[in-house]
């Protein structure tokens, strides 16, 4: 046998390994083991991308199924901080995953997709969040999910499968097309070994499979109790674009749902951390056209700068604000701090706010941009 | 406090001679001042505002005592809560204004934001290792009184607040201060230590010459007089102002309503004093022409002639409460020689101005009385800087309450010394 240098670094990869399956390992402490090594890149449809990492030393990931993080990228010069929730479970420890859709155009996404490669290292912070059903548990759950917001569902799903938790889950995906849902033979094996785990997919256009046996257009009332008839005894958990949740909280308002069972996750965190043009687009991608209803657009004017820009029905002003390039005062995003105050001078929004503005100050036409979603034009004094 | 400063304070505490005014350091020293925030304002109930001065939820009012900066606020569920005015980020204050409407408490500086039960609730870029729970707002006793608010900074605030609530309640409750509104509110700068302001509002002696306008409503023999000086004239008068406090007490009782003298001015941590005094002429309240001020009486009151309620509180609020209106007085030290007295005027909350009362007349007395006091207190400030000050006698006719007032302040901060030394001692 010829000796080279290749099989003696197979032996020392192989060492490394056994270390990490034979020897208890210590848990990520992500104060200090706050850089995330790239293990591999997979393709989990032909444009929605899993990214693997590691810590820089063999490490045991805890965290809750749900929670996001939140990576440094070193993208043009500067760094742009961009939030993911986990797609891996919490019982794969060793690893920890995101997974992420191009979307045309977008800075972050596609320099994730052309740029991000085994070895190549991260700077992370987290985990954070608090949408999981660890701290809110049930015997039924309904796992509603839009596009890419498949993600934090998925790593609940995993959880239980992994553990052979024999849930009653069901879980129900709307894509844009069958070649566009992400997970599906994983989540087809979950529901295999689970027998109180179901899945159904809800696909807007069919062209990419021509047996197709699943709901075809975008998820209704009618359509959900089918797929859940015992919808009224389940714990909600919903994730996806803003358009998505607002139409499955009409569904839900209308079928009578208890919403202190309403569980959802918004991408609007990842799309207000900074005014990137593609920012919601990153995390969640809209493969599911929004009701008409829902997807109105109204005009949004600030009075002071004379801008002008559009807003949809699903999209706070704040929101809508960043991605076109303006910077407003803000901090919370959640309708908290109140530092987005601003007068309303004319229109109207929908304002779900978290108690930082007064009954009097909304009576006097105060708002907060944050949490306020245009009904008609606006025209706000800033 | 510096031994050195304490010893010096000890020894002048101890060779206080009753009766008499102050020696002068007690008036002028910083130390001295440094050890009256410590011990008498860090340590007891201070008198800061009332109920209505934050009515609705969200309302917050910012007291300044000493180095001390306190929000008062009104919570969701009407309750009345007190922080330390101070951001447990890097410190900044977090109300600016002294009155103000917030959503949640949140530092300007950073936008760290904190619920009106002082949770953290948000601070941005702290990380996944921050607990919230360990940032909250630092809690400051706070006690209502019938509508009076107190505030004490110490850790374990004196208890016999309570003696105080439950005496005091009777007399104050019938003016139902939760259904007013503070329609005016004055601060003014006295030149002069906040004792001076004290000792100052403690005595009529100086009344009749210089409170033209007071001594209209006000019988300056109700706070005592020496009666071998009296004379006929005097004499007259005074058989009628005792004829007035009969009246008046029995009036009072019969409407269930406190009136007769209640004085725990010196005997206690938590010193105070009540007593409904007669108004002369229409006998109904303290304004120019004795008649009330404001059309819509207080609470369930539906006789004018109540004369006026003076309530004292040591170490530093008096409150005049009338059947029409409240006067209520805060004085907080700014130096050894500064002192803010904070005047509010209230009426009942659905009064309106130009139709039930009138402002100009509503204040006129007690607006021009604090100008006079204030001047004065600016005199015996400029005398206690002298070196040929002395402490000088309290006439025994006049100043009791003066007398009182400077036993207790010498008492607490004696008591506080003594205490100081037995725990020095332990150690």
């Amino acid at each position: 046998m010829l000796m080279t240098d290749a099989p003696v670094l197979e032996i020392s990869a192989e060492d490394a390994l056994a270390s990490q399956v034979t020897r208890e390992l210590p848990g990520w402490n992500p104060e200090i083991d706050d850089v995330l090594v790239c293990r591999q890149v997979r393709d989990e449809t032909h444009d929605v991308r899993t990214f693997v990492f590691s810590a820089r030393e063999p490490r045991l990931f805890r965290y809750k199924p749900g929670q996001f993080i939140t990576l440094d990228l070193p993208i043009g010069g500067q760094v742009i901080n961009r939030c993911y929730t986990i797609s891996s479970a919490p019982t794969r420890g060793h690893l920890i995953s995101i997974t992420v859709k191009r979307v045309p155009g977008g800075v972050v996404s596609n320099w994730l997709h052309d740029t991000l490669k085994p070895g190549m290292e991260l700077r992370a912070v987290g985990p954070l969040g608090d949408f999981t059903t660890i701290d809110h548990p049930a015997p039924k759950f309904l796992f509603l999910s839009g596009g890419s917001g498949i993600t934090p569902l998925m790593s609940m799903a995993r959880t239980y499968h992994d553990l052979a938790q024999d849930r009653d889950i069901v879980f129900v995906h709307s894509a844009r097309s069958p070649a566009d849902i992400i997970f599906r033979t994983e989540l087809d094996l979950m529901a295999r070994n689970l027998p109180r785990f179901s899945t159904a997919y809800v696909c807007e256009t069919t062209d990419t499979e021509r047996a197709w046996s699943g709901f075809r257009g975008r998820l209704t009332l009618p359509m959900l109790r089918l797929i859940a008839p015992d919808l009224e005894e389940r714990t909600v958990f919903t994730c996806g674009p803003a358009p998505y949740m607002a139409a499955v909280r009409a569904m839900l308002a209308e079928a009578g749902f208890d919403m202190r069972r309403y569980h959802e996750e918004s991408f609007d965190f990842a799309a207000l951390a900074e005014a990137q043009p593609d920012a919601a687009a990153a995390s969640a991608v809209v493969p599911v056209p929004p009701p008409a209803a829902v997807a109105r657009t109204f005009r949004v004017e600030f009075a002071k700068t004379g801008r002008v820009i559009e807003c949809d029905a699903g999209t706070s002003i704040l929101s809508a604000a960043r991605m076109a390039g303006m910077r407003l005062p803000s901090s919370c995003t959640k309708g908290l701090c109140g530092t987005c105050k601003s007068k309303l001078v004319a229109g109207t929004v929908d304002m779900k706010h978290g108690g930082g503005i007064r009954q009097r100050e909304i009576d006097a036409g105060q708002v907060l941009l944050c949490c306020s979603k245009p009904t008609s034009d606006v025209v706000v004094d800033r | 406090m510096s031994t050195m400063v304490a010893s010096s304070l000890e020894s002048l505490l101890r060779r206080r001679k009753p009766g008499y005014s102050l020696e002068a350091p007690f008036y002028t020293s910083g130390e001295i001042f440094e050890a009256d925030l410590d011990i008498i304002f860090r340590r007891h109930w201070i008198y800061v505002g009332v109920e209505p001065d934050v009515p609705e939820p969200g309302d917050c009012m910012v007291v300044d005592i000493g180095t001390a900066s306190v929000i008062i606020a009104r919570d969701d569920d009407m309750g009345l809560r007190a922080f330390h005015n101070v951001c447990r980020h890097r410190g900044a204050r977090l109300v600016l204004d002294e009155k103000t409407t917030v959503g949640n408490i949140v530092c300007r500086y950073h936008q760290w934001t904190y619920g009106l039960d002082g949770s953290l609730l948000f601070a941005e870029h702290m990380g996944p290792g921050f607990d919230t729970a360990c940032h909250g707002l630092k809690k400051v006793h706070l006690r209502n009184v019938a509508g009076l608010i107190f505030i004490c900074l110490a850790a374990e605030p004196p208890a016999d607040i309570e003696d105080m609530a439950r005496d005091l309640e009777p007399y104050i409750a019938p003016h139902d201060i939760t259904n007013t509104k503070v329609v005016q509110q004055i601060d003014l700068v006295e030149e002069g230590n906040w004792k001076l302001t004290m000792e100052n509002n403690r005595e009529c002696y100086h009344c009749s010459v210089n409170h033209p306008e007071l001594t209209i409503p006000l019988f300056a023999y109700g706070f005592g007089y020496a009666p071998d000086e009296v004379d006929d004239v005097g004499r007259e008068q005074i058989a009628r102002y005792d004829g007035l406090v009969r009246d008046l007490e029995a009036r009072c009782e019969a409407r269930g309503i406190g009136a007769r003298e209640i004085d725990h001015l010196d005997d206690r941590v938590t010193g105070y004093r009540a007593q409904r005094l007669p108004i002369d002429q229409h006998g109904e309240s303290q304004t120019m022409n004795t008649q009330v001020a404001c059309k819509k009486l207080l609470g369930g009151l539906n006789d004018a002639k109540l004369g006026g309620l003076s309530v004292w509180t040591q170490p530093n609020s008096w409150h005049h409460f009338m059947s029409d209106h409240i006067v209520t007085f805060s004085v907080l030290p700014l130096s050894p020689e500064r002192t803010l007295l904070r005047t509010k005027w209230l009426v009942h909350k659905d009064a309106v101005e130009g139709v039930d009362y009138d402002l100009r007349n509503l204040i006129s007395v007690w607006a021009a009385t604090n100008n006079q006091d204030g001047e004065l207190v600016g005199y015996a400030q400029s005398g206690a800087r002298s070196p040929a000050y002395e402490p000088g006698p309290y006439s025994v006719h006049t100043e009791m309450l003066v007398e009182k007032f400077t036993n207790w302040y010498v008492g607490r901060m004696s008591a506080h010394n003594a205490a100081r030394a037995a725990g020095d001692g332990a150690r």
